[in-house]
Formats: C-alpha cells, sequence, structure tokens
C-alpha cells in the first residue's frame, strides 16, 4: 500500500518537473495545428519550419543570445574570482573586524534586486552604462558573490593550513599560493559558486529588462517580446526560441548537479 | 598562521567593492530619494516622509502589499509542504539520483520561459492542463480578467520554479538524520508518523527555518511573474510590491514613492526573517 502510494507519487513529481518542459520543446517541433491538438499528441511528424521562421521574423534573436553568453561568462569570472580571493581570508584568518565584514556580505543580500535599480538607473545612464555588457556584468555579480564567498570559505576550511604554510616558507608570494595551492583544490566549490551566478545570468529577466533596450539585449528579454507580440503570439516559433534558450542550461544544470547541491547546503548552511 | 595584512585586505576588497557598488551605496542612495520629491532628471528637494505618507493615502499600496503577502506566504509554505513531503519520501528509495535530477530540472528555467510554458498550459481556450480542469470544473480560469485566478496562476508558476531549491535543502537534511535514531524509534514500536513527528522533524527542523528565511527574502522580490502574466491588472488589481514600485518609478516617473516603496519592502522582508537570521548568523560566524 505505501509502496503503491510512493510510486504514485514519484510519479506525480516527475510528471510535475518535468512535463511542462518537455511539453515546450515537443512543442516547438509540431507544426501549427498539431500544436493545438487536444489532447496533446506525442506521435507526430516532426518539423522544424518554426526554428526557421524564428531566424527569419527575429533576427536579433541570435544576438541575444550571444549577449546573454557572454554577459554570463563575465558575471562568472568577476564573481568568481571575487569569492575566490575573499573566502581564503574568510577561511585562513579570525577576527572582529572580518566577522563583521562577513555579516555584511551576507545581509546586504537581503536586498531586494528591484530596489537597486532605482538609484542605479539614472547613474549607469549618466555614466553611458545602460545598455551595456557592464552594467549586468556587475549586477550579477554583486548578488552572487556573497553566496559564492561562502560557499568558498566552507571549501577552503577543508583545505589543510599547513599546505599554504609550506609554499609561504618555500618563498611563494600569496597570490601564488592561491592560484597554484588553494585554486586547485577548491575547484569543487568554485564550480558551484560559479555555476549559481552563470544559470543567474543566463536567465534573468529583472535586470536586463531595466537596464537594456537593443545592444545588450539578453535572450529572456526578447522572449517576453515575442510573447506580448501585438501581432499576437507566434506560439510555433516562441516555443522554437524557448528550446533554443533553455537546452543549454539544463544540459548546464545536468552536468554540474554535484557541485550544486554540495554547494547550496554548504552555503545555505554557513550564510 | 600568518597576520592579517595589506595583501588579505587586498584580497577582500574587490567582493567589498562589487557589493558596496552595486548595492549598499545604492540602496542608502534610495534611502534619501524616499525623504525626496524627484523625477527622473530634475533637481529633488527634501520633503521628509511625505512620500511615506502618500504611500500610507494610496489604495494601490495596500493593495499590493496584501497581494504580496497573501500570495507569498501561499507559495512559502505550499513549497515548504510538499518539500518536506517528498524528501521524506523519495529518502528511502534506490535510483533517487536521476529523480533528483528531474527534480531540479525547473531551477534551470528562466521566469521567462515558465510562464510561456504556463501560459501556454493554463490558456483557457486551448492550454491542454486548463481544458481538463475546466471540465472537471475545478476553476474558472480566466485569469486574464479574474485577479483571483491571475494571483493563483502566479502562486503555481513561482512553486514550480522554486520547489527544486526548497526541496534540496531539505532533502539534504532528511538523508542526514541518523539511521539507527529511526531504527531505534521503529524498535521501540513508533509508527511511521511518530516517527516522523519525534525523530525526523526536529532534526531537520533548523533547516527548515534555513529554507524558510531564504524563500521569505526571495519571494518578496516577486516581480517577473506577475509582470509577464498580468502586467498587474486588470485595473491594478493584481499589482504586488515590487511591481508598485516599478511604476511608480518608471511608468508614473515618481522617484520618491519607488524609493519609499523599496524601504518598506526591505523593511517589511527583514522583519520577518529577522528572528530567524538572527539565531542562524549567531551559529554560523560563531567561529569566523
Amino acid at each position: 500500500m505505501f509502496r503503491l502510494a510512493r510510486a504514485a507519487g514519484v510519479l506525480v513529481v516527475v510528471l510535475w518537473s518535468a512535463a511542462p518542459i518537455a511539453f515546450a520543446v515537443l512543442s516547438s517541433f509540431k507544426d501549427n495545428r498539431e500544436i493545438f491538438v487536444f489532447p496533446p499528441t506525442f506521435v507526430f511528424v516532426p518539423t522544424l519550419e518554426h526554428y526557421g521562421d524564428l531566424f527569419r521574423q527575429w533576427p536579433d534573436f541570435a544576438g541575444t543570445l550571444f549577449n546573454s553568453l557572454a554577459v554570463a561568462l563575465g558575471a562568472t569570472l568577476l564573481a568568481s574570482s571575487c569569492s575566490l580571493l575573499a573566502g581564503y581570508v574568510y577561511a585562513r584568518h579570525r577576527g572582529r573586524g572580518l566577522a563583521a565584514s562577513a555579516h555584511f556580505m551576507v545581509a546586504i543580500r537581503l536586498l531586494p534586486p528591484i530596489v537597486v535599480t532605482l538609484p542605479l538607473f539614472p547613474l549607469a545612464d549618466w555614466l553611458g552604462l545602460n545598455d551595456t555588457y557592464a552594467i549586468l556584468i556587475l549586477l550579477y555579480a554583486a548578488f552572487f558573490v556573497s553566496l559564492g564567498t561562502m560557499i568558498l570559505k566552507a571549501t577552503i576550511d577543508g583545505i589543510p593550513g599547513e599546505l599554504d604554510e609550506a609554499a609561504l616558507i618555500d618563498g611563494a608570494a600569496i597570490w601564488q599560493v592561491v592560484w597554484h595551492v588553494i585554486l586547485p583544490l577548491a575547484a569543487g566549490g568554485l564550480t558551484a559558486a560559479a555555476a549559481f551566478v552563470m544559470i543567474y545570468a543566463w536567465n534573468d529577466y529583472l535586470f536586463a529588462f531595466v537596464f537594456t533596450t537593443s545592444r545588450a539585449k539578453t535572450a529572456p528579454l526578447i522572449l517576453s517580446e515575442m510573447m506580448s507580440s501585438l501581432t499576437g503570439v507566434n506560439w510555433g516559433v516562441l516555443f522554437a526560441a524557448v528550446t533554443i534558450q533553455l537546452m543549454p542550461v539544463l544540459a548546464f544544470v545536468w552536468v554540474v548537479q554535484r557541485w550544486l547541491v554540495a554547494g547550496l547546503t554548504a552555503g545555505a548552511v554557513k550564510g | 598562521m600568518r597576520r592579517f595584512g595589506l595583501a588579505q585586505l587586498l584580497m577582500l576588497a574587490p567582493a567589498h567593492a562589487l557589493l558596496l557598488a552595486a548595492l549598499a551605496l545604492p540602496a542608502l542612495y534610495v534611502l534619501w530619494l524616499s525623504l525626496t520629491e524627484s523625477s527622473y532628471g530634475s533637481a529633488s528637494s527634501f520633503v521628509g516622509l511625505a512620500n511615506y505618507l502618500a504611500l500610507w493615502d494610496d489604495r494601490y499600496f495596500w493593495r499590493a502589499l496584501g497581494n504580496t503577502l497573501v500570495v507569498i506566504h501561499i507559495i512559502i509554505y505550499a513549497e515548504l509542504v510538499l518539500a518536506i513531503l517528498m524528501a521524506v519520501t523519495f529518502a528511502g528509495l534506490r535510483r533517487r539520483r536521476l529523480l533528483v535530477s528531474i527534480i531540479l530540472m525547473p531551477y534551470a528555467i528562466s521566469e521567462v520561459v515558465a510562464i510561456v510554458i504556463w501560459k501556454f498550459l493554463m490558456d483557457p481556450d486551448v492550454g491542454a492542463l486548463a481544458r481538463p480542469l475546466m471540465a472537471l470544473g475545478v476553476a474558472e480560469l480566466n485569469w486574464t480578467t479574474d485577479p483571483t485566478s491571475g494571483l493563483t496562476l502566479v502562486a503555481i508558476v513561482s512553486i514550480w520554479l522554486h520547489l527544486p531549491f526548497s526541496f534540496l535543502l531539505i532533502y539534504a537534511a532528511v538523508l542526514a538524520v541518523p539511521h539507527e535514531l529511526r531504527e531505534a524509534a521503529a524498535v521501540d514500536g513508533a509508527g511511521a508518523w511518530a516517527r516522523f513527528r519525534h525523530v525526523v522533524l526536529p532534526t531537520i527542523l533548523p533547516t527548515v527555518l534555513v529554507a524558510l528565511v531564504f524563500r521569505y527574502i526571495i519571494a518578496f522580490r516577486l516581480f517577473s511573474e506577475v509582470w509577464l502574466l498580468t502586467g498587474g491588472g486588470p485595473a491594478r488589481s493584481t499589482e504586488v510590491m515590487a511591481l508598485y514600485l516599478y511604476k511608480q518609478a518608471f511608468t508614473y516617473a515618481n522617484f520618491g514613492q519607488g524609493a519609499a516603496t523599496g524601504w518598506v519592502m526591505v523593511v517589511a522582508s527583514l522583519l520577518f526573517a529577522a528572528g530567524y537570521v538572527r539565531l542562524l548568523q549567531q551559529r554560523s560566524f560563531a567561529r569566523v
């Protein structure tokens, strides 16, 4: 009885999690009539027409994908390097000032992103940063540097301090220790820290919506434009665009899942 | 252990510079903005608490606050109950790694993509999910015209997006409950419910608190789901705090009142999370 209920539970949870995504991906290969057939079909003659239409009707789409990738990579690099350096210091040193600055890092993370758009929008405008990669990279990195630092502190806590002591006595500079000793051993934590900001930057809507209009426009933003198109939604094209946007990040999450889970529990418990 | 010196300070600097420039200073500036009368491009003048009083008198503000509180509590507690239920049920399964991978899938999905998919599934005319639901008479799903349906759909999408997060946290805690503890309880004749209530629940409680804090903080930010589904309409009936803020500042060019809303959001989410956060900080930074 319990086994049966549990099997049903598993089935419901799998359907709930995967079916909406599978539905969108499958629909992108259905022709315009098939998409609306009820109940939904699973066996059909696949067509690539929506993918062709997508790049014809939305010539900007490829560019927005590239923008998303550039911004995500930039933010990931910035947040991970800042987190590695800060995490190293928090792991190897103790003190009241350090505890206070760690509190600051955790507390500032409570701030809702929409709040900082208010002053940053006119400021970025004045600095000529609106509609650039730079402003998005800065914001995405800033919102994930705290979590990254806590994950890396927890990771480096587990690396014996004698290793860096030995390197320092041998005459290595501190940055060489971080680069040659800590970095390779903290790769797991670094992967987790990087993965969180990468996923966030690739998927974010709010900051892209406020700060970009054309040159730095990201993929989620153009998806929202397709959805609210005044000429009526072309669902086939929209599902094709959605499929292209979600496949890379879905694959990425599957690959880094192990580190995500470890990082989430470490980061959450620590900070 | 090396002494803390210039090198360490320089290593802390980039992370702090980032946080100061993008978060802390803008937040303080928002506080100043909330006390001034200004719109984009014009000089500002100090008006004291006038912006906060204007919020107090604005029924749309109260509606946004009410909507936010109702929706995020539904989201948070539905998620919590589901996450605990799933974690306890699946902890004993074989091949659970695959199951976790599947449960994790919505975590990879952008809010925009989630809205696209659910909007289509729940379309009253063509939706593959809406049609059977309406045929069964479960609900009238006119979420473009009916505020309650609109916010219900917002809650569903939000739960779908964030359940993996709550689940993972709680699942890790359930896996960490010592097996001997449960067996000892079972030997003593405790039933499934008693084992959960008196063995599992007390052990995972700290993690449940962590999950709650995180979810409160993130849930208060609720914006994209509402903006993309209902736009706050019809007639501003489905606005939430972040959306009200956005409209005040960017649609009505009323930066002062938008800024005041921002601080109300910050204070409100702090009040809710304060007790838990304090507890957590004492636990996790005692050694720093």
